[in-house]
Formats: C-alpha cells, sequence, structure tokens
C-alpha cells in the first residue's frame, strides 16, 4: 500500500529497524514510510514496541540500534543528538509528558523555540516577542496564560500536561510530529481540544504519526494509514477502516496476521 | 601547627583580651575537637591541620569586592576594617554594642560552651582580636538592608566575630559574606540575639578560591515571638564547616531555614545544625540541599531537640542531595529527639541524581545537553537563592553558580 507513487520525497524513511536496551530487543525490523501531508496511526497491545519506536526516532540514548536506518528529509539521522533531531524538526508528544520543578514553562518553551528557529535562520525571539506568539498559540489548546508561570507541568493535570504538548508542537512547527498516546487520560472534550489543535498544526507539508488504542481519536483525526505493531514489528499495515476493524475484534484478531508472518 | 602548640603551651601575651585568655584555659585540656564525637568524625582531619596551618592575621588586608560596588540604600560593613559606626535615624538605630556590653555576653556565652560542640567559636574566640569582633544593637523600623563581609588573606588564618542583638519589634534584612583569598582560612562566629517580636531574614553566602577553608559557626537565640529566616549558600572551599545552633529560648517563634553546599573536586563542605525548642509552639522549617561532583564530599548532620516543655512544636527538616559523580561522596542524618508528646515532627534524606528522563524530554525540545544540565542546576539551586535576603536584586548568584557548575 505504501509503494504507490508519491509526488514528493518522504519526511521520514524507518528502514528494517531493530534496536534494544540492556541487550534485550525491543524492534526487530521496523519499515514506515511517511510523506508529507500523511497522517499515520500505530496501534497494538501494551509493550509491542510502539512507544520505543518512537523515542528511538527521537533519539533516545537508553536504546541501541543494532540494524537499519532512520532517514528524515533523505538524511541519515540514526547518529543524531535528540536535540538535533528536534531543532530540525522532529518532534515527540509524550505518553507522560514530564514534569520539571524549578522550570518555568514559559522559558521552557522560550528557550525550545529559540532553539528551533535558530535552525531555520530565523531571529530568535525575546521575552516580548515571545510572549505575543506564544498567547495566539495558547488559543489552539485553549490553555489559560497562567500556566505558563508555572513550572514545566508540575501540578498539571493528566489533560493540561497533553495539552502542553500540543502547545509546543504548535511554537515548534515540526515537520513530523509523532504523538505517543496523546489521547490516554483525556476527556472527551480535552481530547476534542486536543484533536483540534493537532488538525490545526498539521498541514501538507507535515507528517504526523499517531500512537493510539483507541478509535475514539481516530475519529477525530482519520489516518491515512492504520500499522499493527506486534513483538517489535508492524504485522499488518492498511486504511482507516483496519482501526475500525480492530475496535471490534481486538487485538486477539491481530494474532492471526503473527501466524502469518 | 602554631595555634595548636599556642593553645597547648598557653603563653600569656600582653595585647590578649581577657576572652582569649579564657578561651585558650578552655582549649588547653584538649586544643582539637574530639575525632570520635558525633560532630568531629566524619570531618576530614588532614583539610581540619590544613586550617589550622596558617599562621594568625589579626591586621586588616584591603580586598577587592567581587561583588556590586556599595550602594546609597544599603549598609555595609567590613568585619576588621570600619567597625565605627553609629546610624541613628528617625525610624531606626544601629549602633555598635559597647566593650562592656560585649564582654559581657560573651563571657555569658562562653561558660554555656561545651567543648566538642562549640569548639569552632572557641577557637574563634581565642584568636579574635578587639578590632576583628564587631557587636551591633538594632532597632526601630524600616531598617535598610545590611552587607557585613568578612575575608581571610592569603596565606593567613583570620578570625572574625559578629555578634547583633536585634530589639523588640524590629525586623531586618542582613546579608552576610564570607571571602576567602587563595590558601587561606576563615574562622567566623556570629551570634544572634532576637528579642521578642523581632524578625531577621539572613542570608549566608561563603565562597572561597583554591585552597581556601572556613569554619563558619552561627549561634541564634530567639526570644518568643521572633522569626528567623536563614538563606545560605558554601561553595568553593577546600574544606568548610558550617554549624549552625538556633535555641527558641520560650518556644512561640518560628525558624526557616533553607541552605544549600555545592562541592568540587576533592573539597569537603559540611553543616551542622541544633535547634533546640526551649518553649511550646515552636516552628521549624529547614531544607538542606547539597550538591557533590568529582570525589568531593558533602555532610549534613541535623539534630531537632524537643524537650517535654516544647508541647505542639511543629518541625520539619529534610536533606536532599544531588550525586554527580560516581566517586562523590554524600553523608546525611537528618534526626529528631522528641520527649513532648503532642508535637508535629518529621524529617527526610533524599540522594539522587540528574534525573535522565528529564534531560530527554528537554533535549527532544532542542535543548542541549549543556543547556538542560543547567536548567536543571538552576531549579534545583533557585529554591534555595530566592530565600537569600538582599543578594536577588543586586548580586548575580545564580548566574556566578551555573558558570562553575
Amino acid at each position: 500500500m505504501q509503494s504507490k507513487m508519491k509526488e514528493s520525497d518522504p519526511i521520514l524513511e524507518v528502514e528494517n529497524l531493530s534496536a534494544s536496551t540492556d541487550n534485550l530487543p525491543i524492534l526487530k525490523g521496523v519499515s514506515l514510510t511517511v510523506y508529507p501531508g500523511e497522517i499515520h496511526a500505530i496501534m497494538g497491545r501494551n509493550g509491542c514496541g510502539k512507544s520505543t519506536l518512537s523515542k528511538i526516532i527521537a533519539g533516545d540514548p537508553s536504546y541501541n540500534i543494532t540494524k537499519g536506518d532512520i532517514k528524515f528529509l533523505g538524511e541519515n539521522i540514526n547518529s543524531l543528538e535528540p536535540e538535533e533531531r528536534s531543532q530540525s524538526g522532529i518532534f515527540l508528544g509524550f505518553q507522560y509528558p514530564i514534569e520539571i520543578p524549578g522550570v518555568s514553562n514559559l522559558e521552557f518553551l522560550r528557550v525550545s523555540t529559540n532553539a528551533r528557529r535558530k535552525f531555520l535562520n530565523k531571529e530568535e525571539l525575546d521575552t516580548f516577542d515571545f510572549e505575543e506568539l506564544v498567547k495566539e498559540k495558547l488559543e489552539i489548546v485553549k490553555m489559560d496564560h497562567a500556566f505558563l508561570s508555572r513550572s514545566v507541568n508540575q501540578g498539571f493535570s493528566g489533560g493540561e500536561k497533553k495539552r502542553n504538548e500540543i502547545l509546543q508542537m504548535a511554537l515548534l512547527e515540526p515537520k513530523i510530529a509523532i504523538l505517543d498516546e496523546t489521547d490516554s487520560g483525556l476527556d472527551i472534550d480535552a481530547l476534542r481540544i486536543v484533536a483540534s489543535g493537532i488538525k490545526k498544526i498539521s498541514n501538507a507539508q507535515t507528517g504526523i504519526i499517531l500512537i493510539t488504542h483507541y478509535q475514539r481519536l481516530l475519529d477525530e483525526i482519520k489516518p491515512n494509514y492504520v500499522h499493527v505493531m506486534s513483538n517489535g514489528q508492524i504485522i499488518k499495515t492498511g486504511e482507516s477502516d483496519l482501526a475500525l476493524e480492530l475496535d471490534k475484534k481486538g487485538y486477539e484478531w491481530t494474532d492471526n496476521f503473527i501466524k502469518e508472518t | 601547627m602554631e595555634i595548636i602548640e599556642k593553645i597547648k603551651t598557653n603563653k600569656s601575651i600582653d595585647n590578649q583580651t581577657e576572652i582569649q585568655k579564657i578561651c585558650l584555659d578552655k582549649l588547653q585540656s584538649s586544643p582539637l575537637p574530639n575525632p570520635r564525637s558525633e560532630q568531629w568524625r566524619l570531618s576530614n582531619k588532614s583539610k581540619l591541620s590544613n586550617f589550622l596551618d596558617y599562621s594568625v592575621n589579626e591586621n586588616y588586608s584591603k580586598f577587592d569586592t567581587p561583588y556590586p560596588k556599595n550602594s546609597q540604600s544599603t549598609v555595609r560593613l567590613i568585619i576588621g576594617e570600619n567597625c565605627q559606626i553609629k546610624l541613628i535615624e528617625k525610624n531606626y538605630s544601629i549602633q555598635q554594642l559597647s566593650e562592656d556590653e560585649l564582654h559581657k555576653y560573651i563571657k555569658e556565652q562562653i561558660s554555656f560552651f561545651n567543648q566538642n560542640e562549640h569548639w569552632s567559636d572557641l577557637l574563634n574566640l581565642s584568636l579574635s582580636c578587639k578590632n576583628n569582633i564587631l557587636g551591633l544593637k538594632i532597632n526601630g523600623s524600616k531598617i535598610p538592608p545590611i552587607e557585613i563581609f568578612s575575608h581571610a588573606s592569603s596565606n593567613s588564618l583570620n578570625a572574625k566575630t559578629l555578634i547583633i542583638f536585634l530589639e523588640n519589634n524590629c525586623s531586618v534584612d542582613l546579608l552576610q559574606v564570607n571571602l576567602c583569598e587563595d590558601n587561606s582560612s576563615l574562622s567566623q562566629s556570629t551570634f544572634f540575639c532576637l528579642e521578642e517580636n523581632s524578625s531577621l531574614n539572613h542570608g549566608v553566602v561563603s565562597y572561597g578560591v583554591n585552597k581556601s577553608n572556613l569554619l563558619n559557626s552561627l549561634n541564634v537565640i530567639q526570644q518568643k515571638n521572633s522569626e528567623y529566616n536563614l538563606g545560605s549558600l558554601h561553595f568553593k572551599f577546600n574544606y568548610a564547616r558550617f554549624e549552625i545552633r538556633i535555641k527558641q529560648s520560650e518556644g512561640n517563634a518560628k525558624t526557616n531555614i533553607k541552605g544549600m553546599q555545592i562541592t568540587k573536586k576533592d573539597e569537603q563542605i559540611s553543616t551542622y545544625t541544633k535547634i533546640d525548642f526551649d518553649g511550646p509552639n515552636g516552628f521549624l522549617d529547614q531544607i538542606n540541599k547539597s550538591l557533590a561532583d568529582d570525589k568531593s564530599h558533602a555532610i549534613f548532620e541535623g539534630s531537632i531537640i524537643v524537650p517535654k516543655i516544647a508541647q505542639k512544636t511543629d518541625a520539619s527538616q529534610l536533606s536532599r542531595n544531588l550525586l554527580l559523580s560516581n566517586l562523590a561522596q554524600i553523608d546525611t542524618k537528618p534526626q529528631l529527639e522528641i520527649i513532648a508528646d503532642d508535637v508535629k515532627c518529621k524529617h527526610g534524606a533524599t540522594i539522587s541524581q540528574l534525573n535522565e528522563e528529564e534531560l530527554f524530554y528537554m533535549r527532544t525540545r532542542g535543548i542541549t545537553l549543556t543547556e538542560a544540565n543547567k536548567l536543571q542546576l538552576s531549579s534545583y539551586f533557585q529554591e534555595i537563592i530566592a530565600f537569600i535576603p538582599v543578594s536577588k536584586d543586586r548580586w548575580d548568584l545564580l548566574d556566578k553558580l551555573l558558570n562553575e557548575n
């Protein structure tokens, strides 16, 4: 299905990727290609390697790539540091956003945004200009300005943390965003706000990978492709109706694909 | 060790004061602290010996303050240099204690001294000549912030003593700065008496250069309804020891302490605190942070004493430590001695490393590893630095720390 001819070059190419941590193999030959404007969903049981894949693409130093390549805009990024990947346009939205006590959210967002802007040869923003920009982006996720004066994610509810992730995505304007279970822990209203934020930020030049367990996020953001992962491999790829089928039949249904594989 | 020889032989020198003679007498039987005692067992003996290796310098040596120049709104005093002060304004007064007042107070304090616990003070008072003792009484309101400097010049041991009486209903911000030059030792003893309803926001910033040593002893007596807030920072010492003894003499007083020590290379910095509640309804909130890197050693020992008379005491002591290297060492022992049965007391200690998850999170937002480390350390330092009075508006302590770590 992914072999059909595309008009532009891919943003992200994961080629036969295997990775381990503490000598324990986690990914066992994952391949995935994302073109501009595409939305991919990755589903699968807990522990199948979905989050590991997202962290390895973002450059988590606690994993070792044992085989395969990750290419971003045609360049191999296997040896790039996480910050270099972020600056060049890869964004990872965390399943459990980290709290950083004592570091102001506003300052954190400003430093991050300026790191990306510097890479893009754009002028870095001082506090006043950044306040203007962030005010505009806060609207996207319907966040109150008061969140900026608090420490990063500290004391935020689950929903507020996820909205803060989408705010960061809006500020960093990535080429590709990997959103790891952004829908977990969200009530219906918060899910709609987050989904609407993602839709506003994404465009024909960006790619999105949604890692999720639930159809409800995919009802809000319709993916072009759905991949099912199991035991460190992508065992099936289909279009959006694959997620619906999975929702109806459960992951036991996918065990048959493993046997076929 | 010339000083210890002097103590042992106890040769009377003509210009010795009576206080010096009393202290030398007290030290004669055991000139050094007992290395097996609880207060001294972790203290590095060779470093303490290095502290005592220098000759005593009683003269004032000029030094360049690496800090902002004096400001009109701040009273700046340098112990040993300008000990003459008499400021009598409409709302307040800052005056020197008379010799008799000083003499009487110190003698009274010495009578309570225990050899091991107060060894640093006994040494200090046996070495401090008249010029290096500053005694002040402060009263009134709208008192300008005060900065008091103690300085140790290279290749010498310098002893400085500060005594302050804060009279009833008076409130003041005071920053005490201890500076040590290369290869020097500073013995600093400080005595505060906070009378009823008085309040003191006290900052202590101590820092040295290479092979600087510091024995810093702080004694505070709080009368009822007084409030004592201490924010302290010690860094860049070959050997430094900060002893804090606070007594809420009638209870019904408030004490807040936020302290931090930073060690690198093979430095050793320790903080010992003893908080005595001698009456009911006392309050204490204490946090001590240590950050140890390379092969250094940071120590915290805290004790809270709550006798039967101290009912309804509310005390909390927390030791938080950050270990940045596999070869660094942190010893921490917060402890409670409670006899009273109606109290709310808690203590705790944590030792951790820089949080890898936090670092990765920041790096995925384009922040470099160096910057992410700085942000983490800055958040660790911030809580303490924000509590040090006077410094926050005019000094660049946070930048200084971040640049050096």
